[in-house]
């Protein structure tokens, strides 16, 4: 790579120097990257080759941005079908995507990209506090690339790693209790519907969750965006900073800083835009879809790949001081329900209840009903009915919401995971 | 010498870097103490039938030795995992329910040539399966391989290999291709008095295994392993 890495610095809360960089220079930089990656992907991937002769595009002679933007989106299914066509470099791991819009994608690591993503990972880890002679409790390395290079990031920052069995299914709190017993970490990774349900559970088992957790000053968050009235819950309940983790299996990254403005994005692994219907970039403050370029010339190539994901990006400076853009991903369409010609994520309908202190920490879920009509959302809710009317007015002033149909769940006690739509027949049931 | 075999000693991990917390312990490791079980975990697998360059998939907890031990790139301290050692490629499917339902597809597109499936979760995916179309049991080529414990339930009926697989016990005990007995490795494991001794990890349970009996027999494939049948339901030799 031709491009300079930044500078290691480890000072006070900076990891790197790419944080002090400043926006020009980091885009310049991130061009010269998408440049020699896009060259490598006409010269060494069919896929992308043909992808781009098809669409008349000169990817060995990129000039500047908006020559990169020339050059067309993919999608999954492009992916899934190109098969070998795609993934030419043999990786040796695979990881698959959660397959909530169709088929899932198979995606494969190698060595030299599984290294590439060991410095934003510990510049991840350092944000949220983690320092050499720690011992990070974390979820199994094999459930997503990005948990993949955590261990090693932990390992290479002088820490220890421990991994509690079993998966982020509320059903292993008890293992996850015994683990935290044994190994008092003073960091803990996990997915944020599992923090969620492990809280209400120690809660009614009459274990006190800040006891438990004394060891620990921070926790970094994954799997679903939290709303800030929920990372208060959690971090008022655990008694530790609660840190947001993004990512996706094709190659976004992003750590949230002690700002918890929404997390940074690793700006020297990945080139993310947010895109309107038509491919333009879309104004600041709204919202898009994730379109995602791996900045290495390494693993398989992702270049302009749409996720599919909603998501927003934050450009003016952050009070943490970092220039690194903000990305907030709220989810796919496929967790969100059309309201008045406007996608309505469970990411939205959560800040609403959420900012209710009576409500915070219980599962919401949207409710797709067809017969619903036009104008009117859908949501079931954990627990007993709770000040429905005022909760109704604010979905009605945020997010435009003509109606709103509440299913209360009463103690129909749900494993919180990352699914967020369920179907009417389901909440009948 | 292997790795195995210089580390039969059995060493204390003194000064650990990792660690996994099992249902009923935990198990440390220090640097370099992964590779010996990733050297064991092959030996397993060449047992099985798994051949060098193999696409193997793994529907297992990525906090199972099946998963983490299956490439240096899953796992820090490890120098060299099965991929790396067979010149496979891995697959990590996971064993949670919402995982489980992707795998027909996964293997639709990836093809592996064998598939590690957590037993308790091998109904689960067949259902799946079924739903979408796609029978894995007679799959081309596939090899699927069915890691039971000890008391693990019968395994639903189909063409499964076997591999004993205690989690606490770090047990990983292959059911023999050739002989059809599980091979205890000479040097890693001793059975004695319906007890299985991890005799390399000292961290590793007692394994209790009721229903365990020694043949006596002896194996080409492993002339000095100790040859045992289980009883139980799930571990046994197949009917």
């Amino acid at each position: 790579m031709s491009a300079t890495a930044p500078q290691q610095l480890c000072d006070g809360g900076t990891y790197d120097e790419i944080e002090t960089w400043s926006p020009q220079k980091l885009r310049d930089w991130q061009f010269e990257l998408a440049r020699e990656v896009v060259a490598d992907a006409a010269e060494s991937n069919k896929f992308y080759a043909e992808r781009w002769r098809q669409a008349g595009v000169d990817a060995t002679a990129l000039s500047d941005w908006n020559d990169f933007k020339k050059l067309p989106l993919v999608s999954k299914p492009d992916l899934v079908a190109a098969g070998d066509a795609w993934t030419t470099r043999r990786g040796r791991v695979a990881f698959s995507t959660r397959g909530t819009s169709g088929e899932p994608l198979v995606v494969w690591l190698d060595g030299e990209e599984s290294q590439t993503y060991f410095v934003p990972t510990m510049r991840g880890y350092w944000w949220a506090g983690f320092r050499s002679g720690e011992t990070a409790l974390m979820q199994s390395p094999a459930w997503h690339r990005l948990a993949a290079m955590e261990g090693h990031s932990v390992l290479k920052m002088g820490g220890r790693a421990a991994y509690y069995w079993g998966s982020g299914n509320p059903q292993y709190a008890d293992y996850f209790v015994e683990a935290m017993r044994r190994v008092r970490p003073q960091f803990v990774t996990t997915t944020a519907p599992f923090l969620v349900s492990l809280l209400r559970r120690l809660g009614d088992d009459g274990v006190d969750a800040r006891e438990l957790f004394s060891s620990v000053h921070s926790m970094i968050s994954v799997g679903l965006p939290l709303t800030p009235p929920l990372r208060e819950h959690l971090s008022e309940g655990f008694g530790a900073e609660v840190f947001e983790r993004s990512g996706t299996q094709e190659g976004a990254a992003a750590d949230e800083c002690s700002a918890h403005t929404a997390p940074h994005i690793h700006a020297d692994v990945c080139h993310l835009e947010v895109l309107d219907p038509l491919g333009e970039p879309v104004a600041p403050g709204e919202r898009g879809r994730l379109v995602v370029t791996k900045l290495f010339a390494a693993g398989d190539p992702v270049v302009r790949y749409d996720t599919g994901d909603i998501a927003e990006l934050f450009e003016d400076p952050c009070a943490c001081g970092r220039e690194l853009p903000r990305l907030k991903i709220y989810g796919r369409p496929e967790s969100s329900v059309m309201i008045g010609g406007r996608a309505v994520t469970a990411y939205d309908v959560r800040m609403c209840v959420d900012a209710d202190p009576e409500l915070v920490g219980r599962m919401v879920l949207l409710v797709r009903d067809t017969d619903a009509g036009p104008g009117v959302l859908s949501v079931a809710i954990e627990g007993d009915a709770h000040n429905a009317d005022e909760l109704e007015k604010r979905l009605g002033e945020d997010l435009g919401v003509e109606k709103v149909a509440f299913y209360w769940l009463g103690n129909a006690r749900m494993a919180w995971g990352f699914r967020q739509v369920i179907d009417i027949s389901e909440v009948q049931r | 010498m292997t790795a195995l075999e210089s580390a039969a000693g059995g060493t204390a991990v003194m000064d650990h870097l990792i660690s996994f917390e099992v249902p009923g312990g935990e198990l440390r490791f220090g640097e370099g103490d992964l590779d010996v079980w990733a050297e064991h975990l092959v030996w397993c697998y060449s047992l099985l039938g798994v051949a060098e360059g193999s696409t193997i998939a793994v529907q297992d907890f990525g906090t199972s030795p099946l998963a983490y031990l299956g490439s240096d790139l899953l796992m820090p301290s490890l120098e060299r995992g099965v991929a790396e050692r067979m010149g496979a490629r891995i697959i990590c499917l996971d064993a949670s329910p919402e995982r489980i339902v992707l795998t027909p597809e996964v293997v639709r597109q990836v093809k592996p040539d064998v598939m590690i499936v957590r037993a308790d979760v091998l109904g689960l995916l067949l259902e799946g399966s079924k739903r979408s179309g796609v029978n894995l049991a007679t799959i081309g080529g596939m090899t699927i391989v069915a890691a039971c414990g000890i008391d693990a339930p019968p395994l639903p009926p189909g063409p499964w290999q076997r591999l004993l697989h205690v989690e606490s016990s770090l047990l990983l005990a292959p059911q023999c291709t050739l002989c059809g007995s599980y091979h205890l490795r000479e040097g890693v494991y001793r059975a004695h008095d319906g007890h299985i001794i991890n005799l390399l990890h000292p961290d590793a349970a007692l394994c209790e295994a009721p229903g365990l009996r020694v043949t006596g027999e002896t194996c080409s494939l492993g002339p000095n392993d100790t040859l045992v049948e289980l009883a139980s339901r799930g571990g046994g030799r197949p009917a």
